[in-house]
């Protein structure tokens, strides 16, 4: 699901002034990786919850999965991207690449620590199997 | 514990149907097994008439009729429902919905604590009916409920 995603993002923002790394947002000398190279998104990895829908008496179980992706963003605060209201509305778009999910949702916050402005999404998937 | 019928080994409630009789013993080859079933229900009731007298300050009844029926709730199984070619059970030929349509009478156990022998199960014959299938993004599946709306009493029997 992730791969599936950061293709996604990557076709999205082609063009854009953001960079897309395949790389995950790891810490790098105690700074996240997004922080360290700004205009550059990150994708996380997968946190994944599953919980049983309806189960039968001839033990038959189905699941409902939600797939949990955060994504990083970090830009100048001094110097806003001309082109961040473009890139926002891509990297929301980019979760109707996932298929066949019950619900699939993007919503996202912005947090400012010194001249840093970090963008934090939240991609939510919700499949039934 | 002593007593109660445990149902979570997956393989003592059985829902049975076939054409025929044998057909719907529970364990029987080519009986049509409702499988994805979340609940079942044997509901057996003797109907009553209750009357007044001036000697009494409590109602009396009797008896009339007994009503028999069997209830369920299920995930859809498309062979199941829509049928699977069959050529010796009719009603897993045609399928669940085909053969309410028809209105068909067929025959049916429900097992009560698997197939082995000596397990108890609960039989008879009627007509399938309150199948209501819905399917909405809330729930992702199609469930439905049924009924068996028993034609004549029920029968209480053991697995030989």
């Amino acid at each position: 699901m992730r791969s599936t995603l950061l293709t996604q993002i990557t076709t999205n923002l082609t063009g854009s002034s953001v960079k897309v790394s395949s790389e995950l947002p790891f810490e790098n000398s105690g700074n996240p990786l997004y922080i360290k190279n700004k205009k550059r998104f990150y994708l996380d990895e997968e946190d994944i919850a599953t919980e049983t829908l309806y189960k039968t008496v001839d033990g038959t179980q189905i699941d409902q999965t939600t797939t949990t992706i955060e994504g990083y963003l970090c830009v100048d605060a001094k110097n806003p991207l001309t082109d961040i209201g473009t890139i926002i509305s891509n990297l929301i778009s980019a979760k109707s690449s996932i298929a066949n999910t019950v619900e699939a949702d993007c919503e996202y916050s912005t947090e400012i620590e010194g001249d840093d402005l970090t963008y934090i999404f939240e991609y939510s998937f919700v499949t039934v199997s | 514990m002593a007593g109660v019928i445990n149902v979570t080994s997956s393989n003592q409630a059985i829902l049975t149907l076939g054409n025929t009789a044998p057909l719907a013993v529970p364990g029987v080859t080519n009986g049509l097994v409702i499988p994805l079933v979340q609940d079942v229900t044997v509901s057996a009731s003797p109907g009553t008439v209750r009357y007044s007298t001036l000697d009494s300050t409590s109602s009396s009844a009797f008896t009339t009729t007994n009503e028999n029926e069997i209830s369920f709730n299920m995930l859809l199984d498309d062979d199941v429902f829509f049928g699977l070619t069959n050529t010796d059970n009719e009603v897993a030929n045609v399928g669940l919905l085909s053969t309410s349509i028809a209105k068909t009478e067929i025959f049916f156990s429900v097992a009560f604590e698997g197939t082995d022998s000596g397990d108890y199960y609960v039989s008879g014959k009627g007509f399938i009916g309150g199948l209501a299938p819905t399917a909405s993004m809330d729930q992702a599946v199609w469930i439905s409920p049924g009924t068996i709306i028993v034609n004549g009493e029920l029968t209480k029997s053991t697995v030989s």
